[in-house]
């Protein structure tokens, strides 16, 4: 018993990437738990916390969402511009993701301290939702951006912004920036002019006419964190500061694997990647169900706003 | 531009005098020792603030007062055309250190030396007066935080547009090509901490201009005050007594 501590305190140090100060009394009462399948605050490995979004809370964005999970908040807006496709794909729109990491949730991410958890974050999000650089296999339906094929298509900006941070960011993101493109609503553009060759077409935007967005290929992605010999989903930061490895899986409404992202220094026996991969599926549909009537309620209460 | 048409209304219907909604909710992260969002109007702000902690950087400490540091980040959506980069650019480290002068003057940094205190302020959107409604947020999250203050440190902006003064202006009347004052103010002290004005504006007329600008602090510093009563009734229900 004694000669196990020493190791699994090497692992802890070298492998976690937020120091959070916890007591070796702590860290065992956390491990200890989830072996037991009770975390610390009552839930199950496989539960997540109570999730709460809200749609349209930026004005001046074509989409927006703010999601918490416990919490961790975040919020994702959708902008469109109209730009140019690029000559290899004439027929496909463009996707930007973007995160930032607002020194309000952590004092570590002043200046440039959020860089890297950044460009983590809006990487791992991209491979997940759109797919390889040829755009196959994109949750997002590149082909519906496109306005004059060659000529005109939208340029979708998705800016994200992380408010509050304990745990499973990716996750959340993921929730919000679906949220948000189920609230997009992009104008229609009526080509005034046909032009040839290499002149661009006049175009009219419109001002009252709306395409909303198709999320239903939007995949959700979800965290498994190895603590010890047992993964849970939905990890708050405490628990995240003592995972051997995590990995995210994003997958869509009919059980398809869109991405895979393994974080964390240990490694994993493939066995228990198909393990988790299979866990996944399962959790998916759970969390899919569950964000799909969150946002629609969202949504029925923006519409009500209104009127 | 007509910005006061003949009846006295304004572009989004106010009256010269009249400021935009005010809303506030204290305690929005909950990492942080303090925070609080303010909105005014359709501008939003989210202010966090870290401390007293130990100093990051121990070559910046000082021996009988503590370091307050302050950044003012905008968010990429907070703008009409998105923002490409959301700080380390000049508008923003000006802003910052305006800021952080205007809540170093009124914290009792004295008490609490050789520590650090950080405010982050993170705007969700902009509609003009976000320096205002930054300060505002900050002074609500230095109060949730519990740091001793001389007084609460509030702020509005003012103008002159149609040779009416205009009290809290939005983004269209401040890009008007008139004069923008902002002013920060202690009401219990009744002194004037932050005063910064672009443009031209008639001698005559500055002070009528700042005077509106210093009711609009008043009238917020009151709004400020209830929400900090409400939520101190909140935290004495939850605690049963």
């Amino acid at each position: 018993c004694r000669s196990q501590f020493p190791i699994s305190f090497i692992y802890i140090i070298v492998y976690c990437r937020k120091m959070v100060g916890l007591s070796l009394g702590e860290k065992h009462f956390i491990k200890g738990g989830i072996d037991q399948n009770i975390r610390s605050d009552g839930r199950k490995r496989d539960s997540y916390r109570p999730i709460f979004v809200e749609t349209g809370i930026i004005p001046q964005a074509n989409g927006s969402a703010r999601v918490r999970m416990g919490a961790t908040e975040v919020i994702a807006s959708v902008k469109a511009e109209l730009g140019r496709p690029s000559a290899l794909h004439p027929d496909k729109g463009k996707v930007a993701i973007f995160v930032d990491c607002s020194a309000v949730a952590e004092p570590t991410f002043e200046g440039r301290g959020g860089e890297e958890l950044s460009a983590e974050l809006s990487v791992a999000l991209e491979r997940c939702l759109l797919g390889g650089t040829s755009g196959a296999g994109a949750g997002i339906d590149l082909t519906s951006l496109i306005v004059a094929e060659g000529k005109i298509c939208w340029d979708l900006y998705i800016d994200s912004l992380v408010i509050s941070s304990d745990g499973n960011l990716l996750d959340a993101l993921a929730a919000a920036i679906k949220a948000a493109l189920a609230n997009t609503a992009i104008p229609k553009v009526n080509i005034s002019a046909a032009a040839s060759g290499d002149e661009q077409p006049e175009v009219d935007i419109s001002d009252e006419e709306f395409l909303q967005f198709d999320t239903s290929a939007v995949p959700v992605i979800i965290t498994l964190t190895q603590v010890g010999r047992h993964y849970i989903v939905d990890a708050t930061s405490e628990e995240e500061s003592h995972m051997s490895s995590a990995v995210s899986i994003s997958v869509n409404r009919k059980g398809h694997i869109c991405g895979l992202t393994k974080r964390g220094g240990e490694g994993l026996d493939p066995s228990v990647v198909s393990d988790m991969i299979s866990v996944a599926q399962h959790l998916s549909e759970l969390l899919m169900s569950r964000l799909d009537s969150e946002i629609s309620a969202a949504e029925a209460e923006g519409g009500d706003e209104e009127l | 531009m007509e910005f006061v048409n003949p009846e006295g209304l304004r572009l989004d219907g106010r009256r010269p005098m009249e400021m935009r909604q005010l809303r506030a909710e204290i305690g929005a992260v909950a990492r942080a020792d303090g925070s609080a969002v303010f909105e005014m109007g359709n501008t939003k702000v989210i202010a966090a603030v870290y401390g007293p902690r130990e100093v990051q950087n121990k070559s910046q400490q000082s021996n009988d007062q503590a370091l307050v540091r302050c950044e003012y980040t905008m968010a990429n959506f907070s703008t009409g055309d998105r923002k490409r980069k959301p700080k380390g650019d000049r508008r923003s480290t000006e802003i910052s250190l305006v800021i952080r002068q205007t809540m170093e003057a009124c914290i009792l940094t004295h008490l609490m030396p050789r520590s650090q205190i950080d405010i982050y302020v993170q705007v969700l959107q902009a509609d003009g007066g976000t320096r205002s409604a930054c300060i505002n947020a900050a002074t609500l999250a230095l109060a949730d935080a519990g740091i001793p203050m001389r007084d609460l440190v509030t702020s509005c902006s003012s103008g002159y547009l149609n040779s009416t003064p205009l009290l809290d202006l939005n983004y269209l009347e401040d890009s008007a090509g008139g004069p923008d004052v902002t002013v920060g103010f202690l009401p219990k002290l009744d002194r004037v901490t932050l005063l910064q004005m672009d443009a031209k504006l008639p001698v005559d007329i500055v002070e009528n201009v700042m005077q509106l600008a210093i009711e609009g602090c008043k009238a917020i510093a009151t709004y400020i005050r209830e929400v900090l009563l409400e939520n101190t009734k909140q935290l004495e229900y939850r605690r049963g007594l």
